[in-house]
């Protein structure tokens, strides 16, 4: 047994599972960069190769199912603690119990990977109201997120669909990358705020009836702080135009 | 700009007290210039209050000539006056939308001049969203009582969603408080609504209550001389009208288009009147069997106007009660209980400490318990702490295999309250000795303290956008 280290790709990660059947079993997988050697079994760093993750992929998609596959890689672009050794167990069971392993909700092995799937399903769904376009000068719409989970490539189809005639970016300040759409294609890259241009003309008129209009909504005899904070917690407020200046 | 700002600040007041702010109902794909429907709903932000707001809700006009009681707008109140150009109103609608602070525009209004003259420009409106920017986004338009059946057949050409208000619960509290509107005018816009959705065969229903029926059965049509029984003795429509100039919409079915496919809503005022909860959701059972509609909203009296009928200026609205009634109207549409079973000549009223889904079991223990590795779908929803979504893992795991007590929990079970109803393979983990009181106390226990937040995602619907919410779990 060994806990095998990783480079935070999801190829890597696949590599490692490969080298659980082949090479030797692991007792954990880990990003290496931030692994504290605490085991006993000692660590092995494993280098992504592409053949190997592919086989892994393949295998899932032909042994469990393809909708297992992106179960999978959705925990993994989730922020949950240890989701690469509950997705090596997830792997595991799956390779035994076929594409039923998603009937065992109630399961030691599968509950914790059903419930990181969800929260990255409930961001997606969130930010699908709570991204705020500012438009640019040049007519593009930009908004800067800092989501809990890596999602932003979970976001492409709904906004690329719905504004299909507006280029727009996506920005994840925390990751440092965006989602870039025109014209209905859209491609992931990396992306800072240097050199942005700034808002039109129209958008500080916007904004400020946005903002009104929000303000006026609440219903004076029912407010509900806490109510509100729970529906749209507070860490999510400070990209939302309603609460700027 | 700034007359804009002051419009939209008298338009937006005005609406804010309509309860429904739901943009579920359709899936559809940009097939516009910008602009899709979200099945689900979606919720952009919350106000203060913790409603969600999904849709630009304005009034198109606060002119109104009509003198409604409980009503800010009504012509003898002296407040601010605007209307909407159909130009701005859809201007601002696309550049809100563009920004993703809305999904869609929710457009009711007031009586200028008359119905059928507001409803005139409420169409051109839609037809410029629809038509000149493409708007591929979400509308609920509210159809005024007395309007005419081609604009509304046209309004619900341009709208993803129709809905006219029945304002009270009882015809009594409506002549009392709405004297120029009449039941007829409130139904007859109803059911050529329904009709229209039957003709399309689009016709969905609330929830789950019409599982596997036909809905969309030519014999569903509703005709102009049937009794529409909204309660016994509650809000019927006058019978004795001629259906003569009542033309049926049937005539105009045009394939391609597409009428209101979100169906219908309705909302009603409680509080203001002396209405039981037993006649309110009378009343509302009988909406969705007559009309088959979506949703039926309840808006707590909130004194926006002194009055010598209504409650005085201090009177705090009833949100508790609200709150209770929107659980026991997600019973009726998703777990298969009847107005009658919940509430009844000695029961008229919810119990205001307890859910009505364990008021009911507290009633009638001798149903409980209940096996779970045996009992069908709709025994497992009667359990209190099993939601929809929990009740099919539950059945889905059994497929493969039984289900353990620890498992109940990951399965979303509230096992605070549904151990004392259920058993698992047999064995009985309340515990208590199995009696309504001992049973009742322990639940108000744990509620003590951690009371659920009034509006906390159980059900309520206001704060979401979503009317199914499959992915949110409802224990109710
Ligand atoms: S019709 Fe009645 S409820 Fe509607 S705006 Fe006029 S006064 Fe108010």
């Amino acid at each position: 047994m060994v806990d095998y280290l990783y480079d935070e790709t999801f190829e890597g990660l696949l590599t490692c599972i490969y080298h659980h059947y082949y090479t030797e079993k692991a007792s954990g997988i880990f990003p290496k960069d931030a692994y504290q050697s605490t085991m006993l079994g000692g660590c092995m760093e494993i280098e992504t190769e592409e053949h190997k993750a592919v086989t892994v992929y393949e295998a899932i998609e032909k042994k469990i199912s393809s909708w297992d596959l992106k179960r999978i890689y959705k925990v993994f672009m989730s922020s949950t603690e240890q989701k690469e050794c509950k997705i090596l167990n997830y792997v595991r069971l799956g390779f035994v119990k076929g594409p039923g392993i998603r009937l065992l909700h109630g399961d030691p092995i599968v509950f914790p990977v059903q419930e990181a799937e969800q929260k990255v399903n409930a961001e997606v769904h969130r930010m699908k109201g709570l991204i705020r376009f500012s438009e640019l000068e040049e007519g593009i719409l930009y908004s800067p997120i800092e989501p809990d989970h890596d999602i932003v490539e979970f976001l492409a189809r709904h906004f690329s669909d719905r504004f299909k005639n507006e280029p727009f970016i996506i920005h994840d300040a925390k990751r440092n990358k965006a989602l870039v759409a025109y014209h209905g294609s859209w491609y992931i890259s990396h992306f800072t705020k240097e050199n942005l241009s700034s808002h039109s003309k129209e958008e500080a008129e916007y904004r400020r009836l946005w903002k009104s209009y929000f303000e006026n909504m609440a219903i004076k005899e029912r407010i509900n702080p806490r109510c509100q904070k729970n529906m749209m917690p507070v860490r999510y407020w400070k990209n939302l135009t309603e609460f700027q200046l | 700009m700034d007359l804009m700002f002051d419009k939209l600040k008298i338009l937006a007041d005005s609406a804010k007290y309509d309860v429904s702010c739901s943009s579920s109902g359709v899936g559809r794909k940009n097939n516009g210039i910008i602009g899709s429907g979200a099945k689900e709903g979606i919720c952009h932000t919350w106000s203060a209050d913790g409603r969600c707001i999904s849709l630009l809700k304005v009034l198109f006009t606060n002119k109104c000539v009509y003198d409604c009681e409980y009503c800010v707008n009504r012509r003898s109140a002296d407040s601010p006056r605007a209307s909407f150009e159909p130009e701005e109103l859809a201007r601002l609608t696309i550049e809100f939308y563009r920004r993703n602070y809305i999904e869609g525009l929710f457009l009711s209004s007031a009586v200028e001049v008359s119905p059928d003259h507001t409803a005139e420009r409420i169409l051109y409106c839609l037809r410029i969203l629809r038509r000149e920017y493409g708007f591929a986004g979400y509308i609920h338009a509210k159809i005024i009582p007395g309007v005419s059946q081609e604009l509304l057949h046209d309004i619900g050409l341009e709208a993803d969603r129709l809905s006219v208000n029945i304002e009270m619960p009882t015809s009594k509290s409506l002549e009392l408080f709405a004297p120029q509107k009449k039941p007829k005018q409130i139904f007859s816009p109803m059911r050529q609504i329904t009709n229209t959705l039957i003709e399309r065969k689009s016709l969905q229903g609330p929830g789950t209550m019409f599982k596997g029926q036909d809905l969309n059965s030519p014999l569903n049509y509703l005709t102009p001389d049937q009794t529409l029984s909204i309660g016994a003795g509650q809000l019927r429509e006058n019978q004795n009208k001629s259906a003569a100039g009542e033309k049926t919409a049937l005539v105009r079915a045009r394939k391609k288009e597409v009428f209101a496919p979100a169906g219908q809503t309705t909302q009603m005022i409680i509080g203001a009147g002396e209405e039981t909860d037993r006649q309110i959701l009378t009343t509302t059972e009988n909406l969705y069997h007559t009309f088959k509609m979506k949703r039926v909203y309840y808006s707590a009296y909130i004194p926006v106007v002194s009055s010598p009928l209504l409650p005085g200026p201090f009177t705090v609205p009833p949100l508790g009660r609200e709150h209770r009634l929107y659980q026991a109207d997600w019973l009726l549409r998703f777990y298969g209980f009847s107005a009658g079973e919940l509430l009844d000549d000695d029961n008229p009223n919810l119990d205001p400490e307890l859910d009505p889904k364990i008021t009911w079991a507290l009633r009638h223990l001798d149903h409980f318990p209940v096996e779970v590795n045996k009992a069908p779908m709709d025994l497992l929803l009667r359990i209190p702490g099993v939601g929809v979504l929990s009740a099919q893992r539950i059945l889905r795991q059994r497929k493969a295999r039984s289900v353990r007590y620890e498992d109940l929990k990951r399965m979303g079970v509230v096992l605070k309250r549904a151990k004392h109803f259920l058993t698992c393979s047999g064995k009985y983990y309340g515990e208590t000795n199995f009696a309504p009181d001992s049973i009742r106390n322990q639940i108000l226990e744990i509620n003590d303290g951690v009371q659920i937040s009034m509006f906390g995602g159980d059900g309520s619907g206001l704060l979401t956008a979503g009317v199914e919410r499959k992915k949110v779990e409802h224990h109710g």
